[in-house]
């Protein structure tokens, strides 16, 4: 379990819609694919994903995701922010791709645990 | 003119049985399919009807020829053949005009007819040409025997690049720079089954010939994007896979629906794909992009309801100057 | 490291041993979207992906990647493993999520 206040830092995100940083993040979950997230991603996540589209952010809540990182820094449509926002999901971006940031955060918890 | 078909010879000219059984099935094939204008000379040395004979013999000379035809306002009359001309020559008559003494029972092939027809013609008739004339009884051209073979040989050798392409897997030629390879691969609406093969194969190809890797890698991300965007937005398409000295083309081609902002649609994360085409792996939005990324030279057309083609071009290094082939994959 | 290496690593098993099965991958990607696969500009990667497809694996070939592990213990269509056979890209599968496999993988080759 950590911060998403660490992970921001140390991961080097960037906020894209953020309302609380200090919550607190008890697994992660690396996909691009909805169904996958839908059936497995734990609850209170971070979920490290290239899919920059609104519907992420509706399946993220129905799994109880509090945050979201598009990787290869792409752009994040204003439709997608506008339901971040409304739902209150954390939603950030990282010049990383898929790997280097599940290894980067993996080596976080490393340190934590 | 006659109709071959009609004239009670059992040899039925442009039907397959009228070849022996045992021509290459690609010679058969050739001379159903080509035409009569496909083969004939065009650019016709004639004569005018009031013309002296003595200007078809100067004809005949300047131009190694052995026959001139004889015409009136295009209209093709008839033939003035060397043996017209030594016997004008011998009778003293070499200053009247051709009209008077060129043979006009004739055989004339027309243009549309199958390359079969003339072959059969030669072989009847025994001449050394033929006056060509278009539905309009106007002449149009000559074909002799010469002609014929030329544009078979033709023929033969694109048909044998084209043969080649295909199996060049199973074949070395000394260099892969000037490998030659044009292939055209259908590409059905929603077939996620077999989207995907033709890159598969364009990669397998250059690899097998050695081509350097950074190279096959841009071409075969091109062709895999647009043939996965045929499957995924059009209506079905072709990919065109071309190729020679080195530069390698791409293009795919459909008929439908277009594209409503082609600027849109190339923006890096840009897709209409929906959620379930999504859910197979595609409509990130990034196709377009990656094959801008990778190709020399970039270029889409589309219209609404009309279709989209894209091209991409990539330049290969030729064999000599690259390094990296000794790597594996 | 080799795909057969991370296999084992992973508790998974292998489906078809390709020609580079034991060439030491330079890059991994994770990934499930083709495109994005498409869009890295790396030889010798391994590519760890959910997306239990054959365009997975024509995706793979198109890259010369070494070859695939599908994780989150994703069952392959059949057509999976015969694709791979046919281009020659090594195909295994772990029980692994994506993200415990890039941790498990990473962690190795700090070793
Ligand atoms: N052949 C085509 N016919 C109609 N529309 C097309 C065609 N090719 C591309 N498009 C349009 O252009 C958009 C962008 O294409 P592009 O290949 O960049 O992304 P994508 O196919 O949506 O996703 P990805 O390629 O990342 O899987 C598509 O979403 C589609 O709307
Ligand atoms: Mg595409």
């Amino acid at each position: 379990m950590m911060e998403l206040s660490q992970i921001i830092r140390t991961c080097n995100l960037k906020s894209v819609v953020v309302h609380e940083e200090e919550i607190e993040i008890k697994g992660f979950y690396t996909s691009d694919l909805l169904s996958d997230v839908m059936a497995h991603c734990p609850e209170e996540s971070l979920l490290i994903t290239v899919q920059n589209h609104a519907n992420t952010i509706a399946v993220a809540t129905l799994v109880g995701v509090r945050a979201i990182v598009i990787v290869h820094n792409r752009a994040v449509p204003d439709e997608m922010k506008l339901l971040a926002e409304r739902e209150g999901l954390a939603l950030l971006t990282s010049s990383d791709d898929q790997f280097t940031l599940s290894c980067r955060i993996g080596g976080l918890t490393d340190n934590f645990e | 003119m006659a109709d071959p078909l009609k004239n009670g010879d059992s040899g039925l000219a442009g039907t397959r049985e009228d070849v022996p059984a045992n021509e290459p099935l690609i010679l058969i094939e050739m001379i159903q399919r080509l035409k009569v204008r496909d083969v004939m000379t065009s650019e016709l040395a004639a004569v005018e009807r009031t013309d002296p004979l003595r200007v078809a013999q100067s004809l005949m000379k300047n131009k190694k020829i052995s026959g001139v035809p004889v015409k009136e306002g295009g209209r093709f009359l008839g033939l003035v053949s060397i043996n017209d001309i030594i016997q004008a020559l011998e009778g003293g008559y070499i200053d009247d005009p051709c009209h008077k003494h060129m043979s006009t029972k004739l055989v004339v092939l027309e243009d549309d007819m199958p390359l079969s027809f003339a072959l059969r013609y030669f072989n009847k008739y025994h001449y050394g040409r033929f006056p060509v004339i278009n539905r309009e009884q106007q002449l149009v051209g000559i074909v002799c025997q010469r002609d014929i073979n030329r544009a078979l040989l033709i023929e033969l050798t694109q048909e044998f690049n084209r043969l080649e392409s295909e199996s060049v897997s199973h074949c070395v030629p000394e260099d892969p720079f000037n490998l030659y390879v044009l292939r055209e691969f259908p590409v059905a609406k929603y077939d996620f089954e077999n989207a995907g093969k033709a890159a598969n194969m364009i990669r397998k190809v250059l690899k097998e010939k050695k081509f350097p890797l950074k190279d096959i890698r841009r071409v075969a991300v091109a062709a895999y994007e647009l043939e996965i965007n045929l499957c995924v937005h059009s209506d079905g398409g072709v990919l065109t896979w071309r190729m020679s000295k080195g530069r390698v083309e791409i293009t795919a081609s459909d008929s439908g629906p277009g594209i409503e902002d082609v600027e849109w649609a190339c923006k890096d994360g840009n897709s209409t794909a929906i959620e379930w085409i999504r859910s197979l792996g595609f409509g990130a939005g990034m196709g377009l992009v990656n094959v801008k990324r990778v190709a020399d030279e970039f270029e889409i057309h589309s219209k609404p309801g009309s279709g989209t083609t894209v091209r991409a071009v990539v330049f290969v290094e030729p064999r000599s100057t690259d390094h990296r082939q000794h790597d594996q994959n | 490291m080799t795909i057969l290496e991370v296999t084992e690593l992973l508790d998974g098993r292998i489906l078809y041993k390709g020609e580079a099965a034991e060439v030491d991958f330079k890059h991994v990607v994770a990934s499930d979207l083709m495109s994005d696969v498409l869009l890295v500009d790396e030889e010798d990667i391994l590519l760890l992906t959910s997306l239990a497809s054959d365009q997975v694996v024509r995706t793979a070939q198109i890259i010369g990647a070494v070859g695939i592990i599908l994780v989150n213990g994703k069952l392959p269509p059949s057509s999976m493993a015969e694709i791979a056979a046919e281009l020659g890209i090594t195909l295994g599968r772990s029980g692994y999520s994506k993200y415990d496999a890039c941790v498990a993988i990473h962690e190795a080759l700090k070793k």
